[in-house]
């Protein structure tokens, strides 16, 4: 038998249509992720709810106010945080050849949305006294930042362990958002990675066991008993 | 980088995916041909030469004898060439020819290299067909009779035919197994149905003679003469075929530094003849062969840096995980605990990759199928055959730094 150009031909042809298809493919998860990523941020950009337990703590005093705040407060939390990670993860799936402006354009809503619940939750923590442990990290890309990643690293772990004992956010300082940097000029950073726990601002790289008994220093958790720490 | 990088890796993956599509339909258009019979008859029996060079085989080469023996087919010599064994290899090779009037034995005592004793043997031999042997490799009684008649077509230089592992016991062997019979029996004959067999293997492999004293037999200054002779076979235009229904048994070392050492003969001396025969590549004058070999090579080495560089980054990223664990107290529990399986975190190119293990399974079972071959009892071999993968690349980084070195390994 001697092979034919033809099935030179097909082959390419058929590898060629193989290779398109995966494109395609991976355009179509593009797409579900981009759905994924709007439809949390829609949920999480919704503000009425915020206003209405708001205007129900101005209206009926903080008492009637704090027990609903305790029971949402928790569910933002759990949305913010996987949302956070999705839009990590999902932004570099989709990146392979260029980078997709929608990710950036998201990572801003979602840096806005989250100074927004954080203050929520820090007015709501001293108005009902919750206790809720906030810590807030700022970092800047990898390249001008070298302990950005470790620190994210670290605090990822930590509300791993913790869940939902402790509200992480993380705000990139590199996107410039006006919000951002007036919380950089509230908390005076002038480093980065800084961390912010319960008010208390630490610059430079902090591991595990600092953050943590930082955080047992104000409230009492699982695992300060469990590290025989505060 | 990560642009550059992704560029290649779907280089690779398309010419990888383009060369299994390739064989995958030749192998479905000419199913019916695979163990076909050639379609001519030789109409006489010419005399036939079977050379077999020895180098400190006494543990080996009397099988071989046994084997030769059981050969039915009237005009046959073998001639047994000693190339300066320092063992009992001549004792050994005296005892097993017994008083059989068809050996004839060449006891040299200086050692100088498998591809002299071969001309030797060639020089020596009456027979109109010369067939080469290994020391280490049985064949089966009718193979003379199964190859002759593609000598029929005059073009026709060389039949090769199939080699499969004798006597697979470790799991090496098992896997090894699998590779002759897709590597060295399925593939040559996929490759003979262009013309781009680059290899008349050395445990079974016979020629014409006129055509062989035309090029000038073996290259003795090379490690792989069976590579070295199919190029000059190429190179002259005449064509090499493969008979897949005649089988030679051979044996694979038993641990995996023998057959590093013996990987790194033959590759190395794959990039030796490669280089001498740079001329082929690319040239319209020798055919497809010389496109085929390019390809070839092309997706080695392209393959070879990919994983090097993959390696590399797969290293690095393990180490700063790693080092991310020390301000964690090295609690690596807490990342396996929130595992999760999210399809939408698969970039296209891990779908490449995906894409290409599958298919090299395909493409395994596929060769199986064709060759007649149990998959189902080959259990072990098949589960450990996608390591090939990555032991060739190892192959491959021996024989690259021995050829830098200019380190010419022996053929035994």
């Amino acid at each position: 038998m001697r092979v034919k150009r033809r099935i030179f031909l097909a082959a390419f042809l058929i590898t060629a249509f193989m290779l398109l298809t995966i494109l395609l493919l991976g355009n179509l998860m593009n797409l579900q992720r981009k759905e994924y990523v709007e439809d949390k941020m829609s949920i999480i950009s919704d503000l009425n709810e915020i206003q209405t337990y708001t205007l129900m703590s101005d209206v009926y005093g903080n008492k009637l106010a704090c027990l609903a705040f305790k029971k949402k407060l928790q569910e933002w939390d759990q949305t913010l945080w996987d949302l956070g990670l999705k839009l990590e993860r999902y932004r570099v799936a989709t990146e392979e050849f260029q980078k997709d402006p929608f990710y950036q354009e998201q990572k801003k809503k979602f840096n806005d949305n989250q100074v927004l619940y954080m203050s929520f939750l820090t007015k709501v923590n001293r108005d009902c006294e919750l206790n809720v442990n906030i810590i807030s990290f700022f970092y800047q890309n990898s390249e001008e930042c070298k302990k950005c990643d470790d620190q994210s690293f670290v605090l990822t772990d930590i509300k791993r362990e913790l869940e939902d004992e402790v509200s992480i956010f993380s705000y990139d300082m590199d996107l410039g958002l006006t919000n951002l940097d007036l919380l950089k000029e509230y908390y005076e950073i002038d480093q980065y990675p800084c961390v912010v726990i319960n008010e208390q601002r630490f610059c430079g790289m902090q591991d595990k066991s600092f953050i943590i008994r930082k955080v047992c220093e104000t409230n009492n958790l699982s695992v300060c008993t469990k590290y025989a720490i505060g | 980088m990560n642009l550059i990088y992704n560029i290649f890796v779907y280089t690779i993956w398309f010419l990888a995916t383009y060369y299994v599509v390739l064989i995958l339909l030749i192998l479905l258009i000419g199913r019916d041909k695979l163990y076909e019979k050639a379609r001519k008859s030789l109409g006489r029996k010419p005399w036939v030469s079977i050379i077999v060079p020895a180098y400190n085989e006494e543990a080996k080469i009397s099988y071989t004898i046994e084997s030769l023996k059981k050969v039915i087919y009237d005009k046959i010599e073998f001639i047994i060439v000693n190339d300066g064994s320092k063992d009992s290899t001549p004792e050994t090779v005296r005892h097993a020819i017994g008083g059989d009037p068809r050996f004839i034995f060449i006891d040299r005592k200086q050692n100088k290299g498998k591809a002299a004793s071969l001309n030797e043997g060639i020089a020596r031999s009456k027979g109109e067909f010369v067939a080469t042997i290994d020391a280490d490799s049985v064949i089966e009684p009718r193979m003379i009779s199964k190859v002759l008649p593609y000598f029929a077509e005059r073009e026709v230089a060389a039949v090769t035919v199939a080699v499969r592992v004798k006597n697979p016991k470790t799991i090496l062997h098992k896997i090894f197994e699998l590779e002759y019979i897709i590597g060295l029996s399925l593939m040559l004959k996929v490759f003979s149905f262009f013309n781009g067999i680059f290899v008349t293997p050395g445990p079974f492999s016979i020629y014409r003679k006129s055509i062989m004293e035309k090029i000038g037999g073996f290259d003795e200054h090379n490690i792989t003469e069976d590579m070295e002779i199919a190029y000059r076979i190429q190179k002259a235009r005449y064509r090499i075929e493969n008979c897949m229904s005649a089988k030679v048994y051979t044996i694979v070392p038993d641990t995996f530094r023998q057959i590093c050492v013996q990987r790194k003969r033959w590759y190395s001396g794959a990039i030796y003849t490669l280089a001498k025969h740079r001329d082929m590549i690319l040239n319209k004058k020798y055919g497809f062969f010389g496109y085929f070999m390019f390809f070839n090579y092309v997706l080695i080495f392209m393959g070879l840096f990919l994983f090097l560089y993959s390696t590399y980054l797969l290293a690095k990223n393990l180490l700063e995980n790693l080092l991310y664990f020390q301000y964690t107290s090295f609690n690596f529990l807490n990342q396996l605990k929130y595992f999760e399986l999210d399809y939408l975190m698969l970039g296209r190119t891990t779908i490449l990759g995906i894409i290409a293990i599958s298919f090299t399974i395909l493409a395994l079972l596929v060769g199986l199928y064709f060759t007649r071959t149990s998959a189902s009892k080959r259990k072990m071999g098949v589960v450990g055959y996608p390591f090939l993968f990555f032991f060739y690349q190892w192959f491959w980084i021996l024989s690259i730094i021995s050829v830098v070195r200019g380190k010419k390994a022996k053929w035994r």
